[in-house]
């Protein structure tokens, strides 16, 4: 996504999956869902990025800001993927070829960097996607004609799936090992037999080789106008309060699609100034677009619109509504009251602190303490669904995968309660105050004695290790080479002229030694 | 219409109530500790000492696995492997940074006692007290229960004893005798023997406890 802005291989990497990758780490053969190791094997001098869905959408910006100079409705899904119903425009500028092209010079002229990007145009959205990624490759338009998309989409391998429609690897995997390798093969089978095998997902496959839309379109009464706009008469400087009321016509929104049933996949969003002009922008969520998604949403499109005038007017549009099928997990999903509270809570404390102070963890593993958990901003964890942070908060910590009960080379249980983010200094000298050291077999120079705090100075009751941590050496940039030892000291200060201290009082610390400098790690609080 | 419910139904009424917001209940290992044996719903527990935030997870842990949430706010250096170790449900758990202004604290802290039934606090120093007697109060008529916990690291102590903001139902003194498990540079910390000494607002005479546990 926003790997795709140079011109060298390059992937974005998300717990150790690859989430994104240039066209050109294509070419070596990386595919999404890959681990970053089998990444690298394949490409050595692949740029791995880390997954931040606020950059990309920021260096998305430019791009967006481009097409919607020509394209007036426009359709952000994630960051990467601009998706529009190409029939209008096609006709102004006389037929999708000319479209395209004049498609493909906006945004040549409009990126700075020798980006590679595609311009597709067929009918529905995964051949869409498809034909967009074979023109990105070949830097020309790619145009499937209407009538032709289906014996097209048929003879495409099911690695797409997984690619763009977000299947997971494990089901295609299997397809492909039950010989179904077309998606023409997995349409002939029939839509049954799918069902029958993989639940609702086999229907979904099906729909998707087929080649149609994603959802039928639902029969739910347009929700009445004074939900969907608001027309301020003292217009809104601050963005703030502009968001607060998005957020509350959001409420009311999705309160309403909530009691017909139904839930919103495709929401316009309308801002007006005061001076008349105005930004529109389609928003398109498959799972439905929930109050947090839409505020988030609004969000971009007022940071992406640059405008300083006052906002006079804010209109949500329900494009596509569908009949709520998701909400059946619950039957026997089982949310309970105090997950509902929870996730409420939640809710507010994201509006209060913003999405980077409310978090949750995430097991990724690792030798040393900071390293084997991750915090997570909540928002993101869950895609900005913050109705059902149970349910997804359980899912997603059944996709990481399962912690092991012992990690190789990490440090005995019990594990200590108090691990700090930037360790304190300190010195750890033997009986003779001199400064101990580890030899290259990572042997202590001596028996550890005292442990220096400043002035202070406490007494090494006990100690145990050291545990020895040997990262990355092939890696000079990044390399680690530490040692860690168990101590129990006493707490209170021993005196200076060493005579025994009358305490009972111990404290159980690890402490490192890495670039010559002992630090206390962490603390058994 | 006017509904006259029985006055005995509404006796009966209000104990089924109370069974229902029972205590929440806490692991066998620190049982023995709690005067009640078990969270009062709406109280305030304040441990400090060395042991503090091992004692906080480890009164959490069973709530925490029986289907409550957690929320985890202002404490910076948690460590989660220890977290995990002592049985909390790490799903229903969120780390809440609140800002440091003892107003904004004071908010944060009382919309996380609205959605969460345990809470593990750090208080910031300069927080007023009104502003903890408010919190206090949104806790006791939510119902929640908060942990308030005092990291002393070696022998600096954050808070004086008598200047704390919030007036603790129970407090949970905690002083490591020693750590078993170590033997100049072999084995690894097993083991430890904890006096807890146990005084608040609640309990009428102070009490002293020696535990042994592996956390």
């Amino acid at each position: 996504m926003a790997a795709k802005t140079n011109n060298s291989a390059c992937a974005v990497v998300h717990s150790q999956r690859v989430v994104s990758r240039s066209v050109q780490a294509k070419k070596f053969g990386v595919e999404v869902g890959m681990r970053r190791r089998q990444a690298q094997a394949l490409c050595p001098d692949i740029e791995i990025s880390s997954f931040q869905p606020d950059r990309d959408r920021r260096a998305f910006n430019t791009v967006v800001q481009a097409v919607s100079e020509i394209v007036p409705l426009i359709e952000v899904g994630e960051p990467g993927v601009i998706v529009f119903a190409a029939r209008g425009p096609s006709r102004y500028f006389g037929g999708d070829a000319p479209m395209a092209e004049k498609l493909m010079q906006t945004l040549r002229s409009s990126i700075m960097t020798d980006s590679q990007f595609g311009v597709g145009v067929a009918d529905g959205r995964l051949a869409a996607h498809i034909s967009a990624h074979i023109s990105a490759q070949t830097q020309t338009p790619f145009l499937v004609e209407p009538e032709r998309t289906k014996p097209w989409l048929a003879g495409q391998s099911v690695r797409v799936l997984g690619e763009f429609a977000g299947i997971d690897r494990e089901t295609i995997s299997l397809l492909e090992r039950l010989g179904l390798n077309l998606l023409q093969d997995v349409c002939k089978l029939g839509e049954s037999v799918l069902a029958g095998r993989f639940g609702e997902l086999g229907v979904e496959l099906h729909r998707l080789a087929r080649g149609d839309e994603q959802h039928p379109l639902a029969v739910v009464a347009p929700p009445p106008e004074q939900l969907c706009s608001r027309a301020f008469e003292e217009p809104i400087v601050d963005r703030q309060t502009l968001l607060n009321n998005v957020q509350t016509m959001a409420d009311e929104l999705s309160r309403y699609f909530a009691e017909h049933g139904a839930i919103c996949v495709r929401l316009i969003l309308v801002f007006a100034s005061e001076t008349g002009e105005r930004c529109e922008r389609l928003w398109y969520r498959p799972q439905g677009l929930t109050t947090a998604s839409i505020v988030e949403s609004a969000k971009w499109q007022i940071e992406s619109w640059q405008i300083k005038a006052p906002i006079s007017g804010l209109q949500l549009v329900a494009d596509e509504v569908r009949t709520d099928t998701a909400r059946q997990l619950k039957l026997w999903g089982g949310a309970t009251q105090s997950d509902e509270t929870a996730a409420q809570a939640v809710g507010r404390l994201t509006e209060l602190l913003g999405s980077n102070s409310v978090q949750v963890v995430k097991w990724q593993g690792g030798r040393d303490l900071q390293d084997a958990y991750q915090f997570v901003s909540v928002l993101h964890s869950q895609g900005a669904h913050s109705e059902q942070v149970a349910t997804q908060q359980k899912k997603f910590l059944a996709q990481s995968p399962q912690r092991p009960k012992s990690w190789r080379g990490s440090l005995p249980t019990p594990s200590p309660g108090v691990v700090f983010a930037d360790p304190p200094e300190v010195r750890v000298v033997d009986k003779n105050q001199n400064l101990l050291g580890v030899s290259a077999r990572h042997e202590l120079s001596a028996e550890p004695a005292y442990l220096l705090m400043g002035r202070t100075k406490h007494k090494i009751v006990s100690w145990a290790g050291p545990w020895p941590i040997e990262e990355k050496w092939w890696d000079i940039a990044r390399s680690r080479r530490l040692v860690r030892l168990q101590l129990v000291v006493e707490k209170s200060a021993s005196p200076p002229d060493g005579s025994v201290a009358e305490s009972s009082e111990v404290q159980a610390m690890l402490v490192a030694l890495e670039h010559g400098q002992w630090s206390i790690v962490a603390i058994y609080g | 219409m006017k509904l006259s419910v029985p006055k005995a139904l509404a006796v009966k009424h209000s104990v089924f109530e109370k069974q229902v917001l029972a205590n929440f209940a806490v692991s066998d290992e620190v049982r023995s500790v709690l005067p009640e044996s078990g969270l009062v719903r709406g109280r305030i527990v304040r441990c400090c000492g060395d042991a503090a935030i091992s004692l906080a997870l480890s009164l959490c842990a069973r709530a925490s696995q029986q289907g409550s949430w957690l929320g985890v706010v202002g404490v910076e250096h948690l460590g989660i492997s220890c977290a995990v170790e002592h049985g909390i449900a790490l799903e229903r758990v969120v780390f809440v940074h609140p800002p440091e202004a003892s107003r904004d604290w004071s908010t944060t802290v009382a919309a996380a006692i609205d959605g969460f039934d345990l809470l593990i606090v750090a208080v910031p120093e300069r927080l007023s007290i009104a502003d903890a007697r408010r919190v206090q109060a949104r806790l006791a008529s939510r119902r929640s229960v908060m942990i308030i916990v005092d990291t002393a690291v070696l022998s600096q102590n954050s808070f004086a004893n008598n200047s704390h903001p919030f007036c603790a139902d129970l407090l949970l003194d905690t002083k490591t005798k020693n750590w078993s498990g170590t033997n100049n540079g072999a084995g690894f910390l097993q083991h430890r023997q904890i006096e807890i000494k146990v005084s608040g607002r609640r309990v009428a005479r102070e009490q002293r406890h020696l535990l042994t546990c592996s956390h």
